[in-house]
């Protein structure tokens, strides 16, 4: 791949661009511009593919879903009615192309955290403690259903309120609430005392 | 079905319930002020809190990414681009560069036009030389692209056209946006103001530039 493989990891930063920027460009992506696009998606890619991963947990899946989802912003654009940030009807075209692709797998669960665990290449630097904490809140994540791992990605990684996430999830606002509740109370005790010894 | 709401909302569960989005700082002010309230009278939310920062910490570092694939999306919209050229597109779907707008008679465009002429006819003639049919719309270069809400009804888009001094030039195009003439002196003030209107999704300055 010419752009390459290198992973850009999201930082907060990265999570939430600025609105103008991305309606800007939006507007470019309407009158059909591919260079608005392509500025679009690399805007887009970081948090998108975040996202996606944590929902799917599966890498082979990422690159699909995510392309399918940005290729209806491209394509179907004027579907956006402006009722909603464009990043929550980016988002909600996201979960539901994933959960489309998640109903269609038909495979077992097995170990997907090994996919996401941080790999043997990561660096010598890496500290032991850091990764074992990691690896040990991606296990607890990956015990979550897909609806719990997208709340918590979304309201502590990706900041959304949880109005925006019962609009991204199509539920209501309580749902989102209650989800929260139960994935935070599951996390810190699979996490009991690991966080501890990472901070 | 059924459920009895609370005449009193119970703040520790609420506080509870919210926590994630205080961390996160998106709560809407009058929820942070009763949720801050709370907690600075109840130590055993302090404590919630302060194990619920470690978790949203722990969560938001985690290195989770992938490879950015900007090649296969450019394969893919070549790929798209060559089927739409041998298939032609429905009407409705039917893409073209702005440059081309007012080449295409489409149904759409006999729509606009009608719009054009209702406008035209109820509206305060601009200028004594200026009569229905005097010359083609084409000769005023739009300088504003707006899109309205789809819901929009033609006396609301009247109105906006009215207010703002503007005058529709061409749409819509396949993605249903107008391309307008506003008085240039005052075409930003106008677009804010535009902007502000909860009928409009979108309205951006159109330059000669832009079109390229």
């Amino acid at each position: 791949m010419s752009d390459g493989s290198v992973a850009q990891w999201p930082t907060r930063e990265t999570s939430s661009p600025a609105t103008p920027e991305d309606l800007r460009l939006f507007a470019g992506v309407r009158a059909h511009d591919r260079n608005a696009f392509e500025a679009l998606y690399r805007l887009y890619h970081p948090r998108l593919s975040r996202f996606l991963l944590n929902l799917l947990h599966r890498p082979q899946l990422v690159e699909e879903v995510l392309n399918d989802t940005l290729f209806v912003v491209w394509d179907r654009s004027e579907t956006f009615r402006g009722a909603s940030k464009l990043s929550t009807w980016i988002f909600a075209i996201a979960y539901r192309k994933a959960m489309k692709a998640l109903r269609r797998l038909d495979e077992p669960i097995e170990d997907h955290d090994a996919d996401l665990r941080p790999g043997e290449d990561d660096g010598p630097d890496a500290p032991m403690n850091n990764r074992r904490a990691h690896d040990a809140l991606l296990a607890a994540l990956g015990r979550l259903s897909p609806d719990h791992r997208a709340v918590v990605d979304l309201t502590y990684f990706h900041e959304m309120a949880y109005r925006e996430i019962a609009e991204i999830m199509d539920c209501p606002v309580d749902t989102v609430k209650t989800r929260m509740f139960h994935a935070r109370r599951h996390l810190r005790r699979m996490m009991d005392g690991e966080l501890a010894d990472w901070l | 079905m059924g459920r009895i709401l609370p005449f009193t909302i119970d703040p520790h569960r609420e506080t509870r319930d919210l926590m994630p989005w205080l961390i996160s700082g998106r709560l809407e002010p009058d929820e942070r002020a009763r949720v801050e309230a709370h907690l600075a009278s109840c130590d055993e939310c302090s404590r919630e809190l302060a194990a619920e920062r470690e978790l949203a910490g722990a969560v938001a570092e985690l290195p989770i990414a992938t490879g950015i694939s900007w090649a296969a999306m450019r394969d893919r919209l070549d790929q798209a681009a060559k089927q739409e050229a041998i298939v032609p597109a429905p009407p409705v779907r039917q893409r073209f560069p702005l440059r081309q707008i007012g080449i295409f008679l489409t149904a759409q465009a006999a729509l606009l036009a009608a719009v054009v002429s209702i406008t035209l006819r109820s509206a305060a003639p601009v200028a004594p030389y200026h009569a229905l049919g005097a010359a083609p719309a084409a000769a005023v270069a739009g300088n504003a692209i707006v899109i309205f809400r789809p819901d929009i009804s033609e006396s609301e888009m009247r109105r906006l056209l009215k207010d703002s001094d503007a005058r529709l030039v061409d749409g819509p195009t396949a993605a249903n946006a107008y391309v307008l003439h506003v008085p240039d002196a005052e075409r930003t003030q106008t677009l804010e103001h535009l902007r502000k209107e909860a009928a409009i999704v979108l309205a951006e300055p159109l330059d000669a530039a832009s079109l390229r």
